[in-house]
């Protein structure tokens, strides 16, 4: 059997992202604080996967029920319509 | 006791003082089940991020408390009544709360920082080691979810 060599892969740069809440341990996970959840939601609403956002697991589950309970309280949106109303 | 926090979303289109008899409604509630009512956050009247019974803005009242088990049911019971509620929400933020420590605590926090440099020396560290104890008592604890709509 002839080895087959794999196609070379172009090396990719991995920046290691840190969890900001671990980094600084000031920063709160509130879900009144609609400010500092939106930076982890998408122009559409959803929550950005850990594999992006760079949480931690420990504190993106911690944003993923503060952003579920200020969207129950109508605080941050289930879905961004394209048009509103 | 425990420490709890409840949002509600009053009606928008309600007077002031129609508003106001709602907020005083369910702060009464609360003192009748025997709960302290630590603060209270009128946010005032807000949009909402998506139409609720087609209200699109929404008065927020924050109600930070400590009381019962029994006591937030029977305010969740009144808020699930009430048609001029039209959202809330209630999470423990405490468990086994020590009400008075907590008071101070928020008492001292609303002291303006010159007041209480000014005060002598001697009072200051019997104050500070009165205070020790009474963070201890009040373990930060993590938010639970209690039961809502």
């Amino acid at each position: 059997m002839a080895i087959i060599p794999k196609r070379k892969r172009r090396p990719t740069f991995h920046r290691r992202k840190v969890c900001r809440f671990c980094v600084d341990s000031k920063l709160l996970i509130d879900h009144k604080d609609v400010n500092t959840l939106r930076n982890f939601i998408t122009e559409r609403g959803k929550i950005i996967p850990r594999r992006i956002s760079g949480n931690c697991a420990r504190h993106q589950r911690k944003i993923t029920t503060a952003i579920k309970r200020a969207r129950h309280l109508a605080l941050m949106p289930y879905a961004a319509s394209m048009i509103q109303g | 006791m425990h420490r709890y926090e409840t949002i509600f979303v009053v009606n928008p289109d309600l007077s002031d003082d129609e508003t106001q008899n709602v907020i005083n409604k369910f702060a009464g509630i609360i003192s009748a089940t025997g709960g302290v009512q630590l603060k209270l956050d009128d946010w005032g009247r807000r949009r909402l991020a998506y139409k609720i019974d087609k209200f699109s803005q929404g008065y927020y009242v924050l109600v930070d408390f400590a009381g019962s088990p029994a006591g937030l049911m029977e305010l969740e019971r009144n808020l699930k009544i009430d048609d001029r509620i039209i959202r809330f929400l209630s999470v423990k933020t405490g468990i086994n709360v020590n009400v008075e420590a907590l008071q101070r605590e928020l008492a001292a926090k609303a002291k303006p920082v010159e007041e209480v440099a000014a005060a002598p020396e001697g009072e200051g560290s019997e104050a500070e080691a009165a205070s020790v104890p009474a963070a201890a008592a009040v373990p930060d604890q993590e938010p639970e979810k209690t039961p809502e709509e």
